[in-house]
């Protein structure tokens, strides 16, 4: 079976690491961004099968990445995971308006738990 | 009666952090106070002299004083927006500024004790696994402190929807088995069939159980027996939780929801706790609709009991 590819969006450098560590020996292919700009880019370029995308970050945040991308023909059907440390209703609904498949809280997810999101967003697509 | 309130002017200064003669009653009674001296004086004046100078003069005056209070007044209401401003500043600022690391850390712990964990001795997987634990248990504390604030601003959220307390007890029973086993603790649940959902935040829910549950194993010497029960009573669903272990002394039981709240048998054998847990599941049951007591004797045990509306 071809490896599936996942975009990580993240610009902390230990969590983006960690997180692309764990997701390759998972057998998955990684690509990583540290900012908005850069991770639209990478995810027009690359067409990843998933990106994994925080809110906070330089140059352009994750709710423009995500109306970036929603609005392209190649990227507008990529399932979305937001990972980030916001979690005010209003940040969460913010995301789903913009079209979020899943919404992640990082400090209450293991990286373990986090691989079985993918797995089954990348199923349910 | 709501004027006695209004004029009970030193708690006003309390609850809003503010010395005495700058709390808007106290203003708004010197906006009256002066209100009526100048009637009076506009009237005296206007009696002795009559001259139209000294009424225009006597006016001014007045303007004057009731601009300054009215400023004072908006300055105290500036004054409490801009601090509760920062406080929320401060809820964004912690949970972000202090989960990212905490986060950093864990994720590192966890790669280390699963993909990265050949090659590691038994000592040095036994120093990670504890720093695991210990950053888990912060990242919950951090949480619960969260939580907190947020009740206290009556910003705590719950995301309604129909949930299930059969399921969640037993998903939580199931996932703290080692603890009981470990402790040597029998528990017997006992759930009625059938029982309604609730109205509830699923998430909050299993927290309370959670807490609830992992109170009483905390709270009970070795030997204990734990016995958990979910039944329907007319429109309502009740649960409650018995122990057999150190109980709440009876001077005590008033402070039992309070926060940062332990209670003082409990601070001699345990170390662990923060005293959060119980002041957040009182308030997540309320928010629910719900009501939350307990029954506790020293040495012998304590009943958690909450009742929760069906949903309709």
């Amino acid at each position: 079976m071809e490896k599936k590819k996942i975009l990580i969006i993240e610009d902390e450098a230990t969590l983006q690491k960690a997180l692309s560590e764990f997701l390759s020996e998972e057998g998955f292919e990684v690509v990583s961004a540290m900012d908005g700009e850069v991770g639209s880019e990478a995810a027009k370029r690359e067409k990843p099968d998933l990106i994994i995308l925080d809110i906070i970050l330089p140059k352009k945040d994750g709710y423009q990445v995500m109306e970036e991308l929603r609005k392209l023909e190649i990227t507008k059907n990529i399932p979305i995971i937001l990972l980030t440390n916001l979690e005010s209703p209003e940040d969460i609904q913010k995301a789903f308006e913009r079209g979020a498949t899943t919404y992640l809280i990082k400090s209450d997810y293991k990286l373990e738990d986090i691989t079985r999101k993918i797995k089954e967003s990348l199923e349910e697509n | 009666m709501w004027f006695i309130n209004d004029i009970n002017l030193k708690k006003q200064a309390d609850e809003l952090g503010v010395k005495i003669w700058q709390t808007p009653g106290f203003l708004f009674l010197m906006i009256g106070l002066v209100a009526v001296v100048v009637m009076l004086a506009t009237y005296l004046i206007s009696r002795n002299y009559d001259r139209p100078e000294v009424l225009i003069a006597s006016e001014s005056v007045v303007a004057i004083l009731i601009l300054i209070i009215g400023t004072s007044i908006v300055r105290v209401v500036e004054g409490i927006t801009n601090l509760n401003k920062i406080k929320s500043e401060f809820i964004s600022v912690a949970s972000h500024q202090l989960r990212t690391p905490l986060s950093a850390i864990r994720w590192e712990t966890e790669l280390l004790l699963s993909k990265q964990r050949k090659g590691l001795s038994k000592k040095q997987l036994e120093n990670i696994e504890n720093i695991s634990v210990l950053s888990a248990r912060m990242t919950r504390l951090v949480n619960d402190l969260l939580d907190v604030v947020r009740i206290d601003q009556k910003r705590l959220v719950l995301k309604k929807t129909s949930t299930d307390l059969t399921k969640i007890i037993c998903e939580k029973v199931d996932e703290l088995r080692p603890l009981f086993e470990e402790r040597n603790i029998e528990v017997v649940v006992n759930c009625k069939k059938n029982v309604p959902k609730i109205l509830s935040d699923p998430e909050r829910i299993r927290m309370v159980m959670d807490n609830l549950i992992s109170n009483s194993v905390k709270y009970t010497v070795n030997q204990g027996k734990i016995e958990i029960k979910l039944f329907r009573k007319d429109d309502l669903v009740l649960f409650s939780i018995k122990d057999n272990g150190v109980g709440i002394p009876e001077e005590q039981h008033k402070r039992v929801f309070e926060k940062f709240f332990r209670s003082d048998n409990v601070v001699k054998y345990q170390t662990e706790g923060t005293g959060l847990g119980l002041y957040i599941t009182k308030s997540i049951i309320e928010q629910s609709g719900g009501k939350i007591w307990f029954q506790s004797v020293e040495n012998l045990g304590t009943i958690f009991n909450f009742a929760l509306p069906i949903r309709k």
